[in-house]
Protein backbone atom coordinates (compact mmCIF):
# COMPACT_ATOMS: atom_id res chain seq x y z
CA UNK A 1 0.00 0.00 0.00
CA UNK A 2 1.34 3.04 -1.38
CA UNK A 3 1.05 6.16 1.21
CA UNK A 4 -1.22 8.02 -0.31
CA UNK A 5 -3.75 4.72 -0.72
CA UNK A 6 -3.27 4.81 2.78
CA UNK A 7 -4.20 8.17 3.44
CA UNK A 8 -7.01 7.79 1.34
CA UNK A 9 -8.75 4.71 3.27
CA UNK A 10 -8.15 6.90 6.79
CA UNK A 11 -9.88 9.06 5.13
CA UNK A 12 -12.80 7.35 3.42
CA UNK A 13 -13.17 5.24 6.88
CA UNK A 14 -13.18 7.86 8.74
CA UNK A 15 -15.95 10.03 7.04
CA UNK A 16 -18.32 7.15 6.93
CA UNK A 17 -17.81 5.59 10.08
CA UNK A 18 -17.88 9.14 11.79
CA UNK A 19 -20.39 11.05 9.53
CA UNK A 20 -17.51 13.52 8.49
CA UNK A 21 -17.30 16.19 5.89
CA UNK A 22 -15.07 14.88 2.91
CA UNK A 23 -13.73 18.28 2.14
CA UNK A 24 -12.65 18.83 5.97
CA UNK A 25 -10.10 15.68 5.54
CA UNK A 26 -6.79 17.71 5.38
CA UNK A 27 -3.52 16.77 7.07
CA UNK A 28 -3.94 19.99 9.70
CA UNK A 29 -7.19 19.68 10.22
CA UNK A 30 -7.62 19.15 14.29
CA UNK A 31 -9.41 16.47 14.93
CA UNK A 32 -11.25 17.63 17.86
CA UNK A 33 -11.04 21.78 17.18
CA UNK A 34 -12.15 21.08 13.11
CA UNK A 35 -13.53 17.55 12.79
CA UNK A 36 -15.56 17.36 16.11
CA UNK A 37 -14.24 13.83 17.55
CA UNK A 38 -13.37 14.08 21.09
CA UNK A 39 -12.08 11.83 23.86
CA UNK A 40 -15.24 9.35 23.20
CA UNK A 41 -14.39 8.70 20.00
CA UNK A 42 -10.48 7.59 20.67
CA UNK A 43 -11.76 3.94 21.26
CA UNK A 44 -14.06 4.19 17.62
CA UNK A 45 -10.63 5.90 16.35
CA UNK A 46 -9.06 2.54 17.16
CA UNK A 47 -11.51 0.39 15.95
CA UNK A 48 -11.96 2.07 12.73
CA UNK A 49 -8.37 1.83 12.07
CA UNK A 50 -8.60 -1.33 13.15
CA UNK A 51 -10.90 -2.54 10.90
CA UNK A 52 -9.62 -1.17 7.89
CA UNK A 53 -6.14 -2.08 8.03
CA UNK A 54 -6.48 -5.32 9.61
CA UNK A 55 -3.70 -4.45 12.77
CA UNK A 56 -4.47 -4.66 16.47
CA UNK A 57 -3.10 -1.23 17.81
CA UNK A 58 -1.76 -1.26 21.54
CA UNK A 59 -0.32 2.16 21.42
CA UNK A 60 -2.66 3.72 23.62
CA UNK A 61 0.05 6.50 24.64
CA UNK A 62 0.64 7.56 20.84
CA UNK A 63 -2.70 7.35 20.14
CA UNK A 64 -3.68 9.60 23.09
CA UNK A 65 -1.29 12.12 21.80
CA UNK A 66 -3.14 12.36 18.44
CA UNK A 67 -4.33 15.26 17.22
CA UNK A 68 -4.03 16.18 13.34
CA UNK A 69 -4.98 13.95 10.44
CA UNK A 70 -1.39 14.34 9.54
CA UNK A 71 -1.11 12.61 12.85
CA UNK A 72 -2.90 9.28 12.26
CA UNK A 73 -1.52 8.92 8.48
CA UNK A 74 1.87 9.20 10.24
CA UNK A 75 0.85 6.56 13.05
CA UNK A 76 -0.70 4.43 10.63
CA UNK A 77 2.44 4.25 8.15
CA UNK A 78 4.23 3.84 10.93
CA UNK A 79 2.57 0.67 12.10
CA UNK A 80 2.41 -0.68 8.21
CA UNK A 81 6.48 -0.46 8.22
CA UNK A 82 6.71 -2.44 11.36
CA UNK A 83 4.67 -4.88 9.78
CA UNK A 84 6.36 -4.98 6.69
CA UNK A 85 9.57 -5.47 8.45
CA UNK A 86 8.35 -7.88 10.43
CA UNK B 1 -41.69 18.05 38.05
CA UNK B 2 -38.16 17.72 36.42
CA UNK B 3 -35.72 14.97 37.74
CA UNK B 4 -32.27 15.78 38.14
CA UNK B 5 -31.78 12.21 37.27
CA UNK B 6 -33.90 9.03 35.76
CA UNK B 7 -32.60 5.82 36.44
CA UNK B 8 -33.66 3.32 34.13
CA UNK B 9 -33.02 0.04 35.09
CA UNK B 10 -33.44 -1.54 38.62
CA UNK B 11 -31.08 -4.27 38.39
CA UNK B 12 -28.03 -4.46 41.24
CA UNK B 13 -26.40 -1.00 39.12
CA UNK B 14 -29.18 0.83 38.37
CA UNK B 15 -30.34 0.73 42.54
CA UNK B 16 -26.85 1.52 43.23
CA UNK B 17 -26.99 4.53 41.00
CA UNK B 18 -30.38 5.47 42.11
CA UNK B 19 -29.44 5.54 45.32
CA UNK B 20 -25.95 7.23 45.23
CA UNK B 21 -27.23 9.98 43.16
CA UNK B 22 -30.17 10.44 45.65
CA UNK B 23 -27.74 10.76 48.40
CA UNK B 24 -25.49 13.23 46.52
CA UNK B 25 -29.01 15.19 47.31
CA UNK B 26 -30.70 14.72 43.30
CA UNK B 27 -34.32 14.40 42.32
CA UNK B 28 -33.96 10.82 41.34
CA UNK B 29 -36.73 8.56 39.55
CA UNK B 30 -36.40 4.84 39.24
CA UNK B 31 -37.50 2.97 36.40
CA UNK B 32 -38.22 -0.78 35.91
CA UNK B 33 -40.50 -2.67 33.39
CA UNK B 34 -41.43 -4.97 35.25
CA UNK B 35 -43.93 -4.86 38.21
CA UNK B 36 -41.39 -5.34 40.87
CA UNK B 37 -37.88 -4.02 41.26
CA UNK B 38 -35.33 -5.59 40.57
CA UNK B 39 -36.81 -8.77 39.24
CA UNK B 40 -33.27 -10.74 38.77
CA UNK B 41 -31.83 -10.16 42.07
CA UNK B 42 -35.11 -10.43 43.69
CA UNK B 43 -35.74 -14.41 42.77
CA UNK B 44 -39.07 -16.28 43.82
CA UNK B 45 -40.45 -18.77 45.88
CA UNK B 46 -42.13 -21.82 45.23
CA UNK B 47 -44.22 -24.02 47.99
CA UNK B 48 -42.53 -21.87 50.63
CA UNK B 49 -38.96 -22.45 49.12
CA UNK B 50 -37.06 -18.98 48.19
CA UNK B 51 -34.94 -19.64 44.84
CA UNK B 52 -32.79 -17.07 43.81
CA UNK B 53 -32.37 -16.02 40.70
CA UNK B 54 -29.51 -13.75 40.39
CA UNK B 55 -27.29 -13.63 43.49
CA UNK B 56 -25.91 -16.93 45.05
CA UNK B 57 -22.59 -15.68 46.61
CA UNK B 58 -19.79 -12.98 46.30
CA UNK B 59 -16.30 -12.02 46.76
CA UNK B 60 -15.66 -8.37 48.25
CA UNK B 61 -18.06 -8.79 51.01
CA UNK B 62 -15.35 -9.27 54.13
CA UNK B 63 -15.71 -6.83 56.26
CA UNK B 64 -13.52 -4.09 55.28
CA UNK B 65 -13.34 -5.63 51.47
CA UNK B 66 -14.87 -3.51 48.49
CA UNK B 67 -18.16 -4.22 48.11
CA UNK B 68 -18.82 -3.81 52.13
CA UNK B 69 -17.33 -0.74 52.49
CA UNK B 70 -19.81 0.53 49.31
CA UNK B 71 -22.92 -1.08 51.07
CA UNK B 72 -21.73 0.85 54.23
CA UNK B 73 -21.57 4.15 51.86
CA UNK B 74 -24.83 3.28 50.28
CA UNK B 75 -26.52 2.61 53.83
CA UNK B 76 -28.02 -0.90 53.16
CA UNK B 77 -25.08 -2.61 55.43
CA UNK B 78 -26.58 -2.63 58.15
CA UNK B 79 -29.94 -3.81 56.87
CA UNK B 80 -28.03 -7.38 55.43
CA UNK B 81 -27.24 -10.62 57.66
CA UNK B 82 -24.30 -11.60 55.49
CA UNK B 83 -23.09 -15.34 56.27
CA UNK B 84 -19.13 -16.73 55.26
CA UNK B 85 -19.58 -20.16 52.93
CA UNK B 86 -17.82 -23.58 54.42
CA UNK B 87 -13.90 -21.92 55.28
CA UNK B 88 -12.61 -25.48 53.85
CA UNK B 89 -15.02 -25.38 50.60
CA UNK B 90 -16.93 -22.57 49.55
CA UNK B 91 -16.80 -24.67 45.98
CA UNK B 92 -16.11 -28.28 45.24
CA UNK B 93 -15.30 -29.28 41.78
CA UNK B 94 -16.34 -33.03 41.02
CA UNK B 95 -15.25 -34.98 38.18
CA UNK B 96 -18.24 -36.78 36.95
CA UNK B 97 -16.80 -39.56 35.79
CA UNK B 98 -14.50 -40.49 38.60
CA UNK B 99 -16.20 -38.93 41.66
CA UNK B 100 -12.86 -37.44 42.28
CA UNK B 101 -13.16 -33.95 44.10
CA UNK B 102 -11.40 -31.29 44.72
CA UNK B 103 -12.47 -28.85 47.50
CA UNK B 104 -11.70 -24.67 47.23
CA UNK B 105 -10.90 -23.62 50.35
CA UNK B 106 -11.01 -19.77 51.00
CA UNK B 107 -8.16 -17.73 52.02
CA UNK B 108 -5.14 -17.26 49.33
CA UNK B 109 -2.76 -19.61 51.31
CA UNK B 110 -4.97 -22.22 52.14
CA UNK B 111 -6.08 -22.69 48.73
CA UNK B 112 -1.97 -22.53 47.59
CA UNK B 113 -1.60 -25.48 49.70
CA UNK B 114 -4.21 -27.61 48.75
CA UNK B 115 -3.67 -26.85 45.22
CA UNK B 116 0.22 -27.71 45.63
CA UNK B 117 -0.60 -30.94 47.58
CA UNK B 118 -2.90 -32.00 44.83
CA UNK B 119 -0.65 -30.99 42.03
CA UNK B 120 2.84 -31.00 43.44
CA UNK B 121 4.52 -30.85 40.11
CA UNK B 122 2.94 -27.55 39.38
CA UNK B 123 3.95 -25.96 42.83
CA UNK B 124 6.00 -23.06 40.68
CA UNK B 125 2.97 -22.54 37.99
CA UNK B 126 1.24 -22.03 41.11
CA UNK B 127 2.64 -19.50 43.03
CA UNK B 128 2.70 -17.62 40.06
CA UNK B 129 -0.69 -18.14 38.70
CA UNK B 130 -1.99 -16.73 42.23
CA UNK B 131 0.43 -13.92 42.07
CA UNK B 132 -0.47 -13.09 38.87
CA UNK B 133 -4.57 -13.07 40.53
CA UNK B 134 -3.51 -11.10 43.33
CA UNK B 135 -1.80 -8.20 41.30
CA UNK B 136 -4.48 -7.77 38.84
CA UNK B 137 -6.87 -7.25 41.97
CA UNK B 138 -4.49 -4.47 43.40
CA UNK B 139 -4.11 -3.11 39.80
CA UNK B 140 -8.15 -2.39 39.47
CA UNK B 141 -8.65 0.92 40.80
CA UNK B 142 -12.12 -0.02 41.34
CA UNK B 143 -11.09 -3.20 43.91
CA UNK B 144 -8.37 -1.40 45.24
CA UNK B 145 -9.81 1.73 46.63
CA UNK B 146 -6.50 3.14 47.71
CA UNK B 147 -5.55 3.55 44.20
CA UNK B 148 -6.33 6.54 42.52
CA UNK B 149 -9.26 7.07 39.80
CA UNK B 150 -6.38 9.19 37.83
CA UNK B 151 -4.66 5.68 37.44
CA UNK B 152 -7.50 4.04 35.63
CA UNK B 153 -6.86 3.29 32.27
CA UNK B 154 -9.54 2.49 30.01
CA UNK B 155 -10.30 -0.30 28.94
CA UNK B 156 -8.24 -2.90 30.75
CA UNK B 157 -7.91 -6.54 29.30
CA UNK B 158 -9.49 -5.77 25.97
CA UNK B 159 -5.58 -6.56 24.45
CA UNK B 160 -5.50 -9.74 26.50
CA UNK B 161 -4.07 -11.92 27.74
CA UNK B 162 -6.20 -14.78 27.88
CA UNK B 163 -6.79 -16.77 31.04
CA UNK B 164 -6.02 -19.15 28.86
CA UNK B 165 -2.77 -17.79 27.65
CA UNK B 166 -1.93 -17.90 31.07
CA UNK B 167 -3.07 -21.06 32.14
CA UNK B 168 -0.76 -22.00 29.26
CA UNK B 169 2.56 -20.33 29.99
CA UNK B 170 2.04 -21.26 33.43
CA UNK B 171 0.70 -24.59 34.06
CA UNK B 172 1.56 -27.91 32.36
CA UNK B 173 -1.64 -30.49 33.86
CA UNK B 174 -4.91 -30.15 32.00
CA UNK B 175 -6.35 -31.42 35.42
CA UNK B 176 -5.36 -28.07 37.17
CA UNK B 177 -5.81 -25.76 34.18
CA UNK B 178 -9.88 -27.21 34.29
CA UNK B 179 -9.79 -26.50 38.14
CA UNK B 180 -8.63 -22.90 37.73
CA UNK B 181 -10.87 -22.16 34.82
CA UNK B 182 -13.89 -23.62 36.46
CA UNK B 183 -14.98 -20.28 37.86
CA UNK B 184 -15.35 -19.42 34.09
CA UNK B 185 -19.02 -20.77 34.50
CA UNK B 186 -19.30 -17.55 36.73
CA UNK B 187 -18.93 -14.78 34.03
CA UNK B 188 -20.19 -17.13 30.91
CA UNK B 189 -16.85 -16.61 29.01
CA UNK B 190 -14.35 -19.30 27.71
CA UNK B 191 -11.19 -19.61 29.51
CA UNK B 192 -9.45 -18.86 25.41
CA UNK B 193 -11.62 -15.74 25.26
CA UNK B 194 -11.67 -13.90 28.77
CA UNK B 195 -9.00 -11.19 29.42
CA UNK B 196 -7.18 -12.69 32.41
CA UNK B 197 -7.89 -9.09 34.10
CA UNK B 198 -11.59 -10.01 34.61
CA UNK B 199 -11.19 -14.03 35.60
CA UNK B 200 -8.45 -12.30 38.12
CA UNK B 201 -11.44 -9.86 39.31
CA UNK B 202 -13.96 -12.42 39.59
CA UNK B 203 -11.89 -15.30 41.06
CA UNK B 204 -9.73 -13.33 43.10
CA UNK B 205 -11.89 -12.42 45.09
CA UNK B 206 -13.22 -15.40 45.76
CA UNK B 207 -10.13 -16.59 46.96
CA UNK B 208 -9.99 -14.02 49.85
CA UNK B 209 -13.59 -14.50 50.93
CA UNK B 210 -17.01 -15.61 50.30
CA UNK B 211 -20.07 -15.22 51.49
CA UNK B 212 -23.48 -15.26 51.23
CA UNK B 213 -27.09 -13.19 52.56
CA UNK B 214 -29.54 -14.77 54.86
CA UNK B 215 -32.83 -14.51 52.68
CA UNK B 216 -30.79 -14.43 49.68
CA UNK B 217 -30.60 -11.73 46.29
CA UNK B 218 -34.43 -10.34 47.69
CA UNK B 219 -32.49 -9.64 51.10
CA UNK B 220 -30.76 -7.35 48.84
CA UNK B 221 -33.68 -6.03 47.01
CA UNK B 222 -35.76 -5.74 50.20
CA UNK B 223 -32.64 -2.94 52.10
CA UNK B 224 -32.80 -0.90 48.49
CA UNK B 225 -36.18 -0.62 48.80
CA UNK B 226 -35.98 0.57 52.17
CA UNK B 227 -33.49 2.88 51.17
CA UNK B 228 -34.61 3.89 48.19
CA UNK B 229 -38.06 5.38 50.34
CA UNK B 230 -35.80 6.87 52.94
CA UNK B 231 -33.72 8.69 50.15
CA UNK B 232 -37.54 10.15 48.45
CA UNK B 233 -36.52 8.17 45.19
CA UNK B 234 -39.85 7.82 42.95
CA UNK B 235 -39.84 4.87 41.24
CA UNK B 236 -41.90 3.69 38.19
CA UNK B 237 -43.01 0.11 37.47
CA UNK B 238 -44.30 -1.55 34.83
CA UNK B 239 -43.17 0.45 32.41
CA UNK B 240 -40.46 0.06 30.03
CA UNK B 241 -38.87 3.30 28.86
CA UNK B 242 -38.72 3.78 24.81
CA UNK B 243 -36.88 7.14 24.07
CA UNK B 244 -34.97 9.65 25.19
CA UNK B 245 -36.64 12.92 23.74
CA UNK B 246 -34.84 16.21 24.04
CA UNK B 247 -34.94 19.74 24.13
CA UNK B 248 -34.65 22.21 20.92
CA UNK B 249 -30.98 22.87 21.88
CA UNK B 250 -30.20 19.43 22.00
CA UNK B 251 -29.75 18.62 25.44
CA UNK B 252 -31.92 15.85 27.50
CA UNK B 253 -35.05 16.25 28.09
CA UNK B 254 -36.59 13.33 29.11
CA UNK B 255 -37.41 9.41 28.78
CA UNK B 256 -40.91 8.66 27.29
CA UNK B 257 -42.52 5.97 28.53
CA UNK B 258 -44.44 2.87 26.76
CA UNK B 259 -47.85 4.99 27.94
CA UNK B 260 -46.73 8.24 26.07
CA UNK B 261 -46.32 9.93 29.37
CA UNK B 262 -42.60 11.96 29.89
CA UNK B 263 -40.29 11.74 32.74
CA UNK B 264 -38.68 14.99 32.27
CA UNK B 265 -34.77 14.97 33.41
CA UNK B 266 -31.57 16.70 33.08
CA UNK B 267 -29.02 13.39 33.51
CA UNK B 268 -29.89 9.83 32.58
CA UNK B 269 -28.33 6.46 33.79
CA UNK B 270 -29.31 3.49 31.12
CA UNK B 271 -28.26 0.57 32.80
CA UNK B 272 -30.07 -1.49 30.70
CA UNK B 273 -28.71 -3.82 27.62
CA UNK B 274 -26.64 -1.78 24.99
CA UNK B 275 -29.04 -3.63 22.69
CA UNK B 276 -31.59 -1.83 24.70
CA UNK B 277 -29.54 1.49 24.68
CA UNK B 278 -29.47 1.46 21.03
CA UNK B 279 -33.53 1.04 20.54
CA UNK B 280 -33.65 4.39 23.07
CA UNK B 281 -31.25 6.80 21.33
CA UNK B 282 -32.31 8.51 18.30
CA UNK B 283 -29.99 6.95 15.70
CA UNK B 284 -28.84 10.10 14.38
CA UNK B 285 -27.11 11.12 17.74
CA UNK B 286 -24.69 8.35 17.60
CA UNK B 287 -21.61 7.68 15.18
CA UNK B 288 -22.48 4.74 12.73
CA UNK B 289 -19.03 3.38 14.15
CA UNK B 290 -20.34 3.15 17.91
CA UNK B 291 -23.68 1.53 16.79
CA UNK B 292 -22.17 -1.25 15.05
CA UNK B 293 -19.87 -1.43 17.83
CA UNK B 294 -23.06 -1.89 20.29
CA UNK B 295 -24.83 -3.87 17.98
CA UNK B 296 -22.08 -6.52 17.34
CA UNK B 297 -20.85 -7.12 21.04
CA UNK B 298 -20.40 -10.94 21.99
CA UNK B 299 -22.81 -12.15 24.62
CA UNK B 300 -22.38 -14.64 26.85
CA UNK B 301 -23.35 -18.16 26.89
CA UNK B 302 -26.69 -18.94 27.84
CA UNK B 303 -28.17 -21.29 30.56
CA UNK B 304 -30.71 -23.95 31.44
CA UNK B 305 -31.55 -23.66 35.13
CA UNK B 306 -33.45 -26.45 37.20
CA UNK B 307 -34.91 -25.94 40.46
CA UNK B 308 -35.62 -27.88 42.73
CA UNK B 309 -36.53 -28.53 46.33
CA UNK B 310 -35.13 -30.98 48.76
CA UNK B 311 -37.20 -33.52 50.87
CA UNK B 312 -35.07 -33.24 53.64
CA UNK B 313 -32.34 -30.36 53.82
CA UNK B 314 -29.06 -31.08 52.05
CA UNK B 315 -25.97 -30.63 53.94
CA UNK B 316 -24.41 -30.92 50.97
CA UNK B 317 -25.39 -27.62 49.53
CA UNK B 318 -25.06 -25.74 52.40
CA UNK B 319 -22.75 -22.73 52.24
CA UNK B 320 -20.88 -25.15 49.25
CA UNK B 321 -20.94 -24.67 45.75
CA UNK B 322 -20.84 -28.27 43.81
CA UNK B 323 -19.45 -27.55 40.43
CA UNK B 324 -19.59 -31.05 38.69
CA UNK B 325 -17.71 -31.60 35.62
CA UNK B 326 -14.55 -33.70 34.03
CA UNK B 327 -11.10 -33.08 35.24
CA UNK B 328 -9.15 -33.21 32.05
CA UNK B 329 -11.20 -32.01 29.86
CA UNK B 330 -11.11 -28.15 29.75
CA UNK B 331 -13.67 -25.95 29.18
CA UNK B 332 -14.04 -25.06 25.61
CA UNK B 333 -16.95 -22.98 24.20
CA UNK B 334 -19.06 -23.76 26.80
CA UNK B 335 -22.68 -24.39 26.43
CA UNK B 336 -22.02 -26.63 23.50
CA UNK B 337 -22.17 -30.59 23.18
CA UNK B 338 -24.92 -32.58 24.60
CA UNK B 339 -26.30 -31.58 27.56
CA UNK B 340 -24.97 -35.02 29.50
CA UNK B 341 -21.90 -33.85 28.94
CA UNK B 342 -21.61 -30.20 30.01
CA UNK B 343 -20.49 -28.70 33.23
CA UNK B 344 -23.42 -27.99 35.41
CA UNK B 345 -22.88 -25.59 38.69
CA UNK B 346 -24.99 -25.74 41.69
CA UNK B 347 -25.68 -24.06 44.52
CA UNK B 348 -28.19 -24.37 47.72
CA UNK B 349 -30.72 -21.91 48.49
CA UNK B 350 -29.74 -18.82 51.19
CA UNK B 351 -30.51 -20.07 54.96
CA UNK B 352 -33.72 -18.95 56.73
CA UNK B 353 -34.60 -19.20 59.86
CA UNK B 354 -36.46 -22.93 59.29
CA UNK B 355 -33.21 -24.50 60.69
CA UNK B 356 -29.72 -25.75 58.97
CA UNK B 357 -29.15 -27.45 55.63
CA UNK B 358 -30.24 -25.95 52.31
CA UNK B 359 -33.97 -26.43 51.48
CA UNK B 360 -33.75 -26.14 47.60
CA UNK B 361 -30.68 -26.23 45.11
CA UNK B 362 -30.63 -24.06 41.72
CA UNK B 363 -28.59 -26.23 39.62
CA UNK B 364 -27.29 -24.19 36.06
CA UNK B 365 -26.25 -25.62 32.76
CA UNK B 366 -25.02 -23.45 29.84
CA UNK B 367 -26.44 -23.62 26.99
CA UNK B 368 -26.79 -21.95 23.14
CA UNK B 369 -29.38 -19.43 22.52
CA UNK B 370 -30.03 -21.75 19.45
CA UNK B 371 -31.51 -24.35 21.57
CA UNK B 372 -35.04 -21.97 22.13
CA UNK B 373 -34.75 -20.25 18.85
CA UNK B 374 -37.69 -21.72 17.63
CA UNK B 375 -40.11 -20.14 20.06
CA UNK B 376 -37.92 -16.84 20.56
CA UNK B 377 -42.00 -15.37 19.16
CA UNK B 378 -43.29 -16.31 22.47
CA UNK B 379 -42.79 -14.27 25.83
CA UNK B 380 -43.59 -15.30 28.97
CA UNK B 381 -46.13 -17.28 30.43
CA UNK B 382 -47.44 -17.24 26.65
CA UNK B 383 -45.33 -20.44 25.68
CA UNK B 384 -46.13 -22.62 22.77
CA UNK B 385 -47.02 -26.43 23.90
CA UNK B 386 -44.38 -27.79 22.12
CA UNK B 387 -41.59 -25.63 23.85
CA UNK B 388 -43.17 -26.57 27.05
CA UNK B 389 -42.52 -30.50 26.26
CA UNK B 390 -38.94 -29.15 25.06
CA UNK B 391 -38.61 -27.74 28.51
CA UNK B 392 -39.76 -30.49 30.53
CA UNK B 393 -37.75 -33.45 29.31
CA UNK B 394 -34.63 -30.69 29.61
CA UNK B 395 -35.50 -30.66 33.10
CA UNK B 396 -35.54 -34.61 33.15
CA UNK B 397 -32.49 -34.84 31.43
CA UNK B 398 -30.64 -32.16 33.90
CA UNK B 399 -32.06 -34.58 36.89
CA UNK B 400 -30.80 -37.53 35.46
CA UNK B 401 -27.08 -36.28 35.13
CA UNK B 402 -27.35 -34.46 38.58
CA UNK B 403 -28.43 -37.85 40.34
CA UNK B 404 -25.79 -39.91 37.85
CA UNK B 405 -22.99 -37.13 38.75
CA UNK B 406 -24.47 -36.78 42.22
CA UNK B 407 -25.22 -40.45 43.79
CA UNK B 408 -26.09 -38.91 47.59
CA UNK B 409 -28.84 -36.74 45.87
CA UNK B 410 -30.67 -39.53 44.44
CA UNK B 411 -34.50 -39.55 45.11
CA UNK B 412 -33.27 -36.70 47.48
CA UNK B 413 -35.37 -33.51 45.28
CA UNK B 414 -37.73 -32.69 43.15
CA UNK B 415 -37.99 -30.15 40.28
CA UNK B 416 -39.88 -27.60 41.45
CA UNK B 417 -39.04 -24.85 38.20
CA UNK B 418 -37.19 -24.39 35.26
CA UNK B 419 -35.46 -21.97 33.18
CA UNK B 420 -34.30 -21.74 29.49
CA UNK B 421 -32.32 -19.05 27.28
CA UNK B 422 -36.27 -18.05 26.41
CA UNK B 423 -36.93 -17.22 29.90
CA UNK B 424 -33.59 -15.90 30.96
CA UNK B 425 -33.85 -13.63 28.06
CA UNK B 426 -37.82 -12.10 29.12
CA UNK B 427 -36.95 -12.53 32.70
CA UNK B 428 -33.96 -10.60 32.57
CA UNK B 429 -34.73 -7.85 29.93
CA UNK B 430 -31.75 -8.99 28.29
CA UNK B 431 -32.85 -9.38 24.32
CA UNK B 432 -29.59 -11.02 23.81
CA UNK B 433 -30.31 -13.76 26.33
CA UNK B 434 -26.69 -14.28 27.59
CA UNK B 435 -26.74 -15.62 31.37
CA UNK B 436 -24.16 -12.90 31.78
CA UNK B 437 -25.37 -10.44 29.37
CA UNK B 438 -22.40 -8.93 27.31
CA UNK B 439 -18.87 -10.66 26.98
CA UNK B 440 -15.74 -9.12 28.47
CA UNK B 441 -13.52 -11.00 25.98
CA UNK B 442 -10.20 -10.08 24.40
CA UNK B 443 -10.28 -7.87 21.54
CA UNK B 444 -14.17 -6.59 22.41
CA UNK B 445 -14.36 -2.79 23.14
CA UNK B 446 -16.94 -2.86 25.10
CA UNK B 447 -19.07 0.51 26.00
CA UNK B 448 -17.72 3.26 28.81
CA UNK B 449 -19.74 4.58 31.28
CA UNK B 450 -19.70 8.50 29.29
CA UNK B 451 -21.57 8.52 25.84
CA UNK B 452 -21.88 11.47 23.32
CA UNK B 453 -25.23 12.15 24.08
CA UNK B 454 -24.82 14.85 26.75
CA UNK B 455 -26.37 13.70 29.98
CA UNK B 456 -26.87 9.80 29.40
CA UNK B 457 -24.52 7.81 30.90
CA UNK B 458 -24.22 4.27 30.66
CA UNK B 459 -23.79 1.63 33.37
CA UNK B 460 -24.07 -2.15 34.52
CA UNK B 461 -22.52 -5.57 33.62
CA UNK B 462 -21.52 -4.58 30.00
CA UNK B 463 -19.41 -1.67 31.42
CA UNK B 464 -17.65 -3.48 34.00
CA UNK B 465 -18.21 -6.59 34.71
CA UNK B 466 -21.34 -9.25 35.83
CA UNK B 467 -22.21 -10.18 39.04
CA UNK B 468 -23.68 -8.18 41.74
CA UNK B 469 -20.11 -7.01 42.90
CA UNK B 470 -19.54 -5.86 39.10
CA UNK B 471 -23.06 -4.32 38.83
CA UNK B 472 -22.24 -2.74 41.83
CA UNK B 473 -19.22 -1.27 40.76
CA UNK B 474 -20.51 -0.36 37.30
CA UNK B 475 -22.99 1.90 39.34
CA UNK B 476 -20.86 3.34 41.95
CA UNK B 477 -18.38 4.24 38.91
CA UNK B 478 -21.06 6.11 36.69
CA UNK B 479 -21.72 8.15 38.95
CA UNK B 480 -18.18 8.72 39.81
CA UNK B 481 -18.33 10.51 36.20
CA UNK B 482 -21.35 11.96 36.77
CA UNK B 483 -20.44 13.52 40.27
CA UNK B 484 -16.51 13.77 40.81
CA UNK B 485 -14.76 10.56 40.94
CA UNK B 486 -12.71 12.01 43.82
CA UNK B 487 -15.30 12.76 45.66
CA UNK B 488 -17.40 9.90 45.66
CA UNK B 489 -13.88 7.86 46.14
CA UNK B 490 -13.07 9.88 49.73
CA UNK B 491 -16.81 9.71 50.71
CA UNK B 492 -16.83 5.92 49.95
CA UNK B 493 -13.93 5.28 51.68
CA UNK B 494 -14.55 6.89 54.98
CA UNK B 495 -16.78 4.53 55.25
CA UNK B 496 -14.41 1.53 55.19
Amino acid sequence: MTEQQIIDLINSSLVEEFELDPASMTPDANIYEDLGLDSLDTVDMVIVLEGAFKFKIREEEEIREIRTLGDIYRFVNGKSRQIKRK
Amino acid sequence: MIYDQVVIGSGISGLVAATILAQYGHRVALVEQAPVLAPVLRGFSRQGIYYDTGFHYSGGLGDGEVLDVLFRYLGIAEKLEKYSFAADRFDTFRDVETQEEFHFPIGREALRDRLCTAFPQEREGIDKYLAMVQQACQAIPYLNLDLEFGQVKPMLGVHGPSLGEVLDQLIGNTALKGLLSMHSLLYGVPPDQVPFFLHASVAGLYYESVHGLKGGGLSLVQAFEQRLDELGVDVFLGQAAQKFSFAANGTLAGVTMADGEVVACRNCVATVHPQVVLDLVPSELLRPVYRRRLENLEETVSALMLYAACETPSQLLQGSNLFLGRLGRPLEGLGGGPLEERPINMAGTAPDDKGPGARGFVAICPAEQDCTARWSGSSLGKRPVEYLRFKEETMERMQCHIERSCPELRGTFKVSAGATPLTIRDFAANPAGGLYGVKHRVGQYNPMARTRVPGLFLAGQAVVAPGVLGGALSGFLTCGQMLGQDQLLERVKACS
